[in-house]
């Protein structure tokens, strides 16, 4: 796969106004870039102490959150992609866990919800985030689950989908995050799983590829969110994954590597992660398997939940 | 080897210096025209074909090089693409300076001017926008929250997809909540907002989520008339899932406020049957004129799983003479709708078909649904 000189390329790249205006969400680039990396079995291309510190140097200690970027504000968006590619390197050893604990569990609104930073905006997104980051660092108590869980179940749609906020239109990717939260905490009793595989397996276009919304087009980004919550609720067996495994392929550069949204479209880093992680979850040969609610490598999951604690 | 290294110092600073320049006279033109509507970033070749013998701010202060790269006129500002990165790195700079100086409240004003040409440079820059927040909340300006809603109007009118603009506009907002009763002017403008964003930016979620989210800032009387209003728009944009969740919405909250008004709830009870009905009957029009719209049956599998609740409440009530309950004839009207659609003549473009399988999947989506 031509994955890897193309990721290996984009990190030398940052003079262009696309990199400079992408800055503010290196962050997350990071983490796109690096599971990526791992899922195809060469995390090793990179040196590991250049990553960790400067990851840590976008971290805030007043807050406990980290920032897109070295000078950045914080924000759970980031602060989750950190702790990610911490797992990634098994370095968690390096953050003041409580800290970080208490800077995205302090973040719970009176209502279950949780907003994104100190400035208020709620999102379904943000719950998943801060009970993703919670459980990768063992601290889940620090929230009210009960509260979180009955938030999110709010936010569910007459037709089994999930938006951003109560009320909010269903979306493949709010949905992905309010599956892998409810399936992170034990609560995808909530689910009503055929109605839900419903939505999402009308999600597959004539192509094979997957589409975010009704009316919209095939995007390589929702073979991620689409796939990861079929597989949650356990209804994957209900979209044709050989059509979608040719329809993410089709949309490679083959000259010089990246996965585009659509076939004959522009690479980037975004959706080469998002193609190759749908690949891995429809167990793809060469291609590490992933855990779909933790959005990470199977291994490096295991190694946070099956390794003795002291 | 010192020359050449000497040159290349002298040609950074010249750099910095037209930099320096450049965004003064950015935030010059800003500070002068706040009314600017529109921001095009323009390839050098269409720059130069721009009309630049009068352009709207003076030019006796302007220095010769900044209007190489800068032109408003009309509230129309112009951006030469060539020197997006340098312009781009030197407000960076400069809003950093300003963020991180000690003597923060003199330096205010650098902050919000730096910020802003920031921000309509690459509106993503949540640290910008948390800086202005900063600002706004020291003390309540309803013209500066006016004036904050309009910048975010001007970067929503060219890249109306940005999460953090959204985000800050309802920042805003919620603000102006706190200090006003009456926000029923506000919402209606928002509203309309929305509605001229959509038009040129189709199926945008964030967009059609500010607009859900002012629902719950709107009056019954609000609500009723969004509806109203709202029909002629769907009408023309069938393919768009957004405007119709944005109906269910507003359907929803009337539902929900006849819950909690109850004196009058059986008139209300009524008034939202009626709406109901019609509504159906409004979907059913449409899809029989626009064939195979996804956006459309999905609508209806809503409209038809609450329909029959409704029935299903009521059903003791009204039975029919014959003996058939509501429910049966409202299926019964269902599956001819069906064999309708079945029956269309196929078409080159594939609709008929296209349109018979939607229907099959809304008759086995509603059977599911109907207990």
């Amino acid at each position: 796969m031509g994955c890897l000189r193309f990721l290996l390329l984009l990190m030398q790249k940052k003079d262009s106004f696309e990199s400079l205006v992408m800055e503010h969400i290196r962050l997350n680039g990071a983490y796109w870039g690096l599971t990526t990396l791992d899922l195809l079995h060469k995390l090793d291309a990179v040196d590991a102490d250049e990553v960790i510190q400067w990851i840590m140097s976008c971290y805030h200690p007043e807050s406990g959150g980290f920032g897109g970027n070295v000078g950045h504000d914080p924000h759970v968006l980031y602060t989750l992609s950190a702790v990610q590619v911490l797992c990634l390197f098994d370095r968690l050893d390096v953050l003041d866990v409580d800290k970080v604990a208490d800077y995205v569990s302090g973040l719970q609104n009176e209502d279950g919800s949780f907003s994104g930073d100190i400035w208020g905006e709620v999102d379904t997104r943000f719950s998943y985030i801060v009970i993703c980051t919670l459980a990768l660092l063992h601290h889940l108590h620090k929230i009210n689950v009960q509260k979180a869980v009955d938030y999110i179940v709010s936010c569910k749609n007459l037709d089994g989908g999930f938006g951003a906020m109560p009320g909010g239109e269903s979306h493949a990717g709010q949905i992905f995050c309010c599956v892998g939260a409810l399936a992170i905490t034990g609560s995808l009793h909530h689910i009503d799983r055929d109605l839900l595989g419903w939505w999402l397996c009308e999600r597959q276009c004539k192509e094979g590829g997957l589409n975010g919304r009704p009316e919209k087009l095939a995007d390589v980004c929702y073979s991620w969110w689409v796939l990861s919550s079929l597989i949650m609720i356990d209804r994957v067996h209900w979209i044709d994954k050989d059509k979608l495994a040719k329809f993410i392929l089709n949309c490679q550069d083959k000259e010089n590597g990246g996965i585009s949204d659509r076939p004959d479209n522009a690479v980037d880093i975004y959706h080469t992660y998002f193609g190759v992680a749908g690949l891995s979850l429809m167990e793809y040969p060469g291609v590490k398997p992933m855990d779909p609610a933790y959005a990470l490598p199977l291994d490096v999951v295991n190694r946070i939940f099956l390794r003795k604690r002291d | 080897m010192e020359q050449p290294a000497a040159a290349a110092v002298a040609a950074e600073q010249e750099g910095m210096a037209q930099g320096e320049d450049l965004l003064h006279q950015f935030e010059r033109i800003l500070h002068h025209d706040p009314l600017i509507d529109e921001v095009g970033f323009l390839h050098p070749t269409q720059f130069q074909s721009l009309d630049r013998s009068q352009t709207g701010y003076s030019t006796s202060e302007s220095h010769e090089y900044t209007q190489e790269y800068l032109w408003c006129r009309d509230h129309k500002l112009a951006i030469s693409s060539e020197v997006l990165p340098k312009l781009y790195r030197t407000a960076r700079h400069a809003y950093s300076n300003s963020a991180t100086a000690k003597d923060a409240a003199l330096l205010e004003p650098d902050l919000m001017s730096h910020s802003k040409a920031l921000l309509i440079l690459c509106p993503d820059m949540l640290t910008a926008w948390n800086s202005r927040k900063m600002v706004l909340s020291v003390s309540y300006d309803f013209t500066k929250l006016k004036d904050e809603l309009q910048l975010c109007t001007l970067i929503l009118s060219y890249s109306p997809k940005n999460e953090s603009t959204w985000s800050h506009r309802r920042w805003v907002i919620k603000k102006v909540s706190e200090h006003h009763q009456d926000m029923s002017g506000l919402v209606e403008r928002e509203s309309l907002l929305v509605k001229e964003i959509a038009e040129k930016s189709k199926m945008n979620y964030r967009a059609w989520r500010h607009r859900c989210w002012l629902i719950s800032y709107m009056t019954r009387e609000q609500v009723l008339d969004e509806l109203k209003k709202s029909a002629r728009w769907n009408e023309l944009h069938v393919a768009d899932n957004c405007c119709f969740h944005y109906r269910r919405s507003l359907l929803l909250a009337l539902l929900d406020s006849h819950c909690i008004e109850g004196e009058n709830s059986l008139d209300f009870k009524s008034e939202v049957h009626l709406l109901w009905k019609e509504e159906l009957r409004w979907n059913e029009m449409l899809i029989r004129r626009y064939q195979g719209r996804e956006s459309l049956w999905i609508h209806r599998r809503f409209l038809s799983q609450w329909w029959v609740e409704f029935l299903l409440s009521g059903e003791e009530m009204e039975c029919c003479a014959a003996g058939t309950s509501l429910i049966d004839l409202f299926l019964s009207q269902e599956i001819y709708l069906l064999s309708d659609c079945l029956n269309v003549p196929a078409d080159e473009f594939g609709e008929a078909c296209i349109q018979a399988e939607l229907a099959a999947l809304y008759i086995l989506w509603i059977s599911k649904a109907t207990p």
